[in-house]
């Protein structure tokens, strides 16, 4: 029972990569009708940008310029590297989605494709091919309760995730351009006639996904503390997958399918030998999807990949 | 045998009950009408005749024989075509590829002639090809066969749409709304493309429109439609001269 | 200026206007006839170590200090030969045009790819590279196409290619490993040396069992995600190649993440040359029929193709099969191209290279498709020696074609054979 437990908090861990980056890939497809394929290497960047937040700082701080103490580095590398990577977000938009606004759809996806790969070989060209190590801010400590071994980077994760998806629900439902963004995900082709500029939603849609994204990098820098190009290659295709078994239209079940996907994958690790979990995963996927076509919160619509 | 009977056919989308207890029955080549108010209903009853919808309850009998649940293709390919409000053209496609892709169904080349090309596929192709241009001859519209149907004015797009509805070799043909947005011109042209059909093919014809011009003058019987519900039915006249008629829908054209 | 440029460009165009296909393929095979016999000795005249395997474009971007004697060699071996004997002999392939196309058109069409097939197979003996590069190119061909088919045609996002692929080259690698080799992984060959022509018969078999293989796992994936609209093709289908990559990871029987290995030496350039053809045949034949542009009418308005008799879902899973069986055909070319296979290779980055070829090239179109699969494996042999810049150089055109021509550089085109291989002067012009 205890090693039941133990794999509901990884499973909550691992799951809250998924869901921060799914959340990005959902907006955009939620509201634009777009996938950003680029999304995944998006990730990456922001790990690596916090990875240089974190470092900068420590620096700073270690030769004496000011002193913080080091939870605060935390907060604030996560803060400036989800700001950071926002633009990063929005120069993907300028580069790769708007001149394609009225291209079909699935040649924004191939621009997005591009633009992934040259982020990873950019990132390659710049630090070399040698992997980097995340500065360690916070010590781990393990915390017992009842048998299950938890430790305090585990549960920060997790409440760092939990925190930013509330932020992100109640920022979609209260603020007004939240509600533009909702209303663009219902009619994309009315709502920019009542004023709303899709020149802003589109932006800030990626911006925002963008930030998560690299909330979800500075986090699994902390977690796993090894930072290579292709890190957010893979993760980044399971995070598409979740996202849309969230449903379109639903930002928070694209949070909650993360969640499901990593409790699928620690689960099939915890019974089958772990060799076998892609496969076991995307088949439970594949019948999931089968037996609910639209997602978990998804409603039923039509869209043509318009050629 | 009536050609196309529907009884007590009864439609609710998610609760909400669209079409209730209706009733229809066109013989072979008459002029049928369906007219009311925006929302009232008709072309959810097209699509529900057309397979598009399954009803809820009822019965749909093309030629004494049940078409509820069949697959829109199936329904055409007994002799349904039909046309819609906004035509639904293929983009990418040239007009002779329109009115040949409506012959789908009488294609017996299977998949060993569409992948290496055997002589039937070209023999077959070439007969829908030779029908298909009589058909755009007749309506006037032949030497756009070429022509992908975006670049065309909107006159000679609706009259490929009918082309290509005439190619399934309708026993009935379903109009929807065809004059909606054409000049007094292009109307004209229309009514006369309606006639050159009905006089050389023969199919019964039920309409959806919002001109009554041209529901009076052509259709022979009237459905008024209001709610989801048949609130009077006749011919033109006796549609014209009903109160309830005047009150859900003549009333304000009469007041224009 | 631009007008002049314009003006001259015009002219050239004239002077070239009137060659047939027959001409270029003549004057090719000239080029390719006087490398073969002057290539070296031409190359050492110029300083080049050897001749330039790639157009002189690798020795360019290797040694810069080569770049003088790499031009001339291209110009000379290339451009002159090519453009002075198609010129000179067009009025002369005009008139064989002329008469070629009083043949059937099958006729004519197989006397052209012989012609060609003997340029291409001249080109490739001159180094090993070039006859892998061009079997790689040929395969490549066939994915793109068939993924054109669903993409394009279709007009769905599917990704699961690399799967069907990995499906081919696993079952043709089986087959052909299992019957007639003896390996470590799959034991002795269950029939022993059979004689080399025998290979080529019992190949083909092997293919097209892989084909087979791979459509039925297009039913997996077709049956859940065509019963809706949407999307859902696009993540049911990467669900399924993670599937199939995954699953053939753990299939210890098979190798495993090591792979496979030891698949005989059938994959000739002859043979590869013949599938790449029979697969542009059929597939040119398929989406030029009514048939297959139901493809198109179920693409741009579904509700209309089945008001018009239309079987939509059959049209689709029809497409979808079709285009997973030449996939799967591809895969098992390619496992016996290079000999080796192994689960890796049918992993995103493969999906992201068909998916860059077929966008390249252009949707909806078969000549779109070649020119995107062979540019491709070109350009990325080419800048070769950039390293990993040449990962920045390719996406960077591909978002640049993306922008500037959405659907892809040579889109919706017909392919007409008739039109290309016809004369292209009549003969009153030609006084």
């Amino acid at each position: 029972m205890t090693y039941f437990f133990q794999n509901v908090i990884n499973a909550l861990q691992w799951g809250s990569f998924y869901a921060l980056i799914a959340l990005g890939y959902a907006m955009v497809y939620s509201i634009l009708m777009l996938f950003n394929f680029a999304h995944g290497d998006i990730f990456m960047a922001g790990s690596y940008i916090g990875f240089g937040v974190a470092t900068g700082l420590l620096y700073l701080v270690t030769s004496g310029f000011f002193s913080l103490p080091h939870w605060l580095i935390l907060v604030l590398t996560i803060i400036i590297s989800m700001f950071l990577t926002s633009f990063l977000g929005i120069l993907v938009e300028r580069i790769g989605y708007r001149p394609l606004r009225n291209a079909p759809r699935a040649s924004a996806a191939i621009t997005g494709l591009m633009i992934g790969i040259i982020l990873e070989t950019g990132n390659l060209a710049l630090l070399g091919a040698r992997r980097l190590g995340f500065p360690s801010l916070i010590m781990t400590k393990t915390y017992e309760m009842g048998g299950v071994f938890v430790t305090n980077k585990k549960i920060l994760v997790v409440l760092v995730s939990l925190g930013l998806m509330l932020a992100l629900d109640q920022f979609v439902r209260k603020t007004k351009w939240g509600m533009a963004m909702r209303a663009m995900s219902y009619d994309f082709v009315v709502v920019p006639l009542m004023g709303v500029s899709i020149d802003v939603i589109a932006p800030l849609t990626f911006a925002i996904g963008s930030a998560l994204a690299a909330a979800g990098g500075v986090l699994y820098g902390i977690a796993y503390p090894v930072l290579d190009p292709y890190m957010g290659i893979l993760i980044g295709w399971k995070a598409f997958v979740a996202a849309i078994l969230g449903g379109r239209g639903s930002i928070m079940g694209a949070a909650l399918a993360g969640f499901l996907l990593g409790f699928i994958e620690i689960f099939v690790t915890m019974i089958f030998p772990s060799t076998l979990r892609d496969l076991i995963a995307f088949s439970i996927v594949l019948v999931i999807l089968t037996f609910r076509p639209y997602g978990f919160f998804g409603k039923p619509y039509s869209a043509k990949l318009r050629l | 045998m009536p050609l196309l009977q529907v009884k007590n056919m009864t439609h609710f989308f998610s609760g909400l009950r669209a079409v209730h207890n209706y009733n229809l029955v066109i013989e072979p080549g008459e002029i049928h009408g369906l007219i009311g108010p925006n929302g009232a209903g008709k072309t959810t009853i097209f699509n529900l005749i057309t397979g598009v919808y399954t009803p809820t309850e009822g019965e749909i009998l093309l030629e004494g024989k049940s078409i509820v649940g069949l697959q829109p293709h199936e329904i055409a390919s007994r002799g349904l075509g039909r046309t819609f409000q906004n035509m639904r053209l293929w983009r990418h496609m040239t007009v002779l590829e329109h009115v040949k892709m409506a012959h789908y169904s009488k294609l017996t080349y299977g998949l060993v002639g569409a992948f290496f090309g055997t002589a039937k596929r070209y023999r077959e192709e070439g007969e829908i090809e030779e029908h298909s241009m009589e058909l755009l001859e007749l309506l006037g519209v032949a030497q756009f066969a070429d022509q992908n149907v975006l670049n065309l004015p909107y006159g000679v797009q609706r009259k490929v749409e009918m082309a290509r509805a005439l190619a399934v070799k309708p026993k009935i043909l379903f109009l929807d709304e065809p004059t909606v947005g054409m000049t007094p011109e292009e109307l004209v042209g229309m009514m006369e493309v309606f006639r050159t059909i009905h006089k050389e093919f023969g199919p019964a014809i039920f309409l959806i429109e919002h001109r009554m011009k041209v529901v009076m003058e052509l259709c022979e019987q009237i459905q008024t439609l209001n709610f989801g519900e048949v609130i009077a039915e006749g011919t033109p006249e006796q549609i014209q001269r009903n109160p309830k008629v005047i009150e859900a829908y003549l009333g304000k054209e009469e007041v224009e | 200026m631009k007008e002049r440029n314009g003006k001259r460009f015009s002219t050239i165009r004239k002077w070239f206007s009137g060659i047939p296909a027959l001409g270029w393929l003549l004057g090719a095979f000239v080029a390719v006839i006087i490398e073969y016999y002057f290539g070296e000795s031409l190359a050492d005249m110029l300083g080049l170590d050897r001749i330039p395997v790639l157009f002189g474009v690798v020795i360019m971007l290797k040694k810069p200090a080569a770049i003088p004697g790499a031009f001339a060699y291209v110009f000379m071996i290339y451009v002159l030969p090519v453009t002075i004997i198609a010129r000179i002999t067009s009025k002369a392939m005009n008139w064989l045009a002329v008469l070629l196309e009083k043949l059937p058109l099958w006729m004519s069409a197989i006397l052209h790819l012989i012609l060609l097939y003997y340029i291409l197979d001249l080109w490739a003996d001159m180094s090993d590279y070039r006859l892998l590069l061009l079997k790689l190119s040929l395969i490549a061909i066939m994915l793109t196409l068939s993924l054109n088919v669903i993409n394009g045609y279709m007009g769905e996002f599917s990704c699961s290619h690399p799967g069907f692929m990995a499906l081919g080259a696993y079952t043709a690698s089986i087959f052909t490993v299992g019957l007639f080799m003896n390996d470590r992984i799959l034991g002795h060959a269950l029939i022993s040396t059979i004689p080399s022509w025998m290979g080529q018969i019992v190949f083909p078999l092997g293919l097209i069992l892989g084909g087979a293989i791979a459509a039925i796992g297009a039913l997996v994936v077709a049956i859940p995600s065509f019963r809706t609209r949407g999307d859902y093709l696009a993540i049911i289908s990467l669900a399924f190649m993670f599937i199939v990559k995954s699953g053939f990871e753990n299939l210890e029987v098979f190798g495993g993440p090591r792979g496979l290995g030891g698949q005989p030496d059938w994959a000739t350039l002859p043979a590869v040359f013949i599938w790449a053809v029979l697969c542009v045949w059929t597939i040119n034949n398929f989406v030029e029929s009514t048939m297959g542009k139901a493809l198109n009418a179920v693409r741009d308005e579904e509700a209309a193709a089945e008001a018009m008799t239309v079987n939509t879902r059959k049209t689709k899973m029809i497409a979808f099969m079709f285009g997973a069986f030449w996939a799967g055909i591809a895969g098992g070319l390619f496992a016996h191209v290079l000999r080796y296979v192994n689960p890796g290779t049918f992993g995103l980055k493969k999906l992201a290279e068909v998916l860059a070829m077929v966008y390249f090239g252009g949707l909806n179109s078969v000549i779109g498709s070649i020119v995107g699969a062979v540019g491709f494996n070109l350009l990325s042999e080419m800048l070769r020696p950039l390293e990993i810049f040449k990962w920045i150089i390719i996406p960077v055109l591909l978002i640049l074609v993306m922008i500037f021509r959405p659907t892809g550089l040579i889109a919706f085109k017909h392919f007409d054979i008739r039109e290309i291989l016809k004369p292209k002067l009549k003969m009153k012009e030609r006084v």
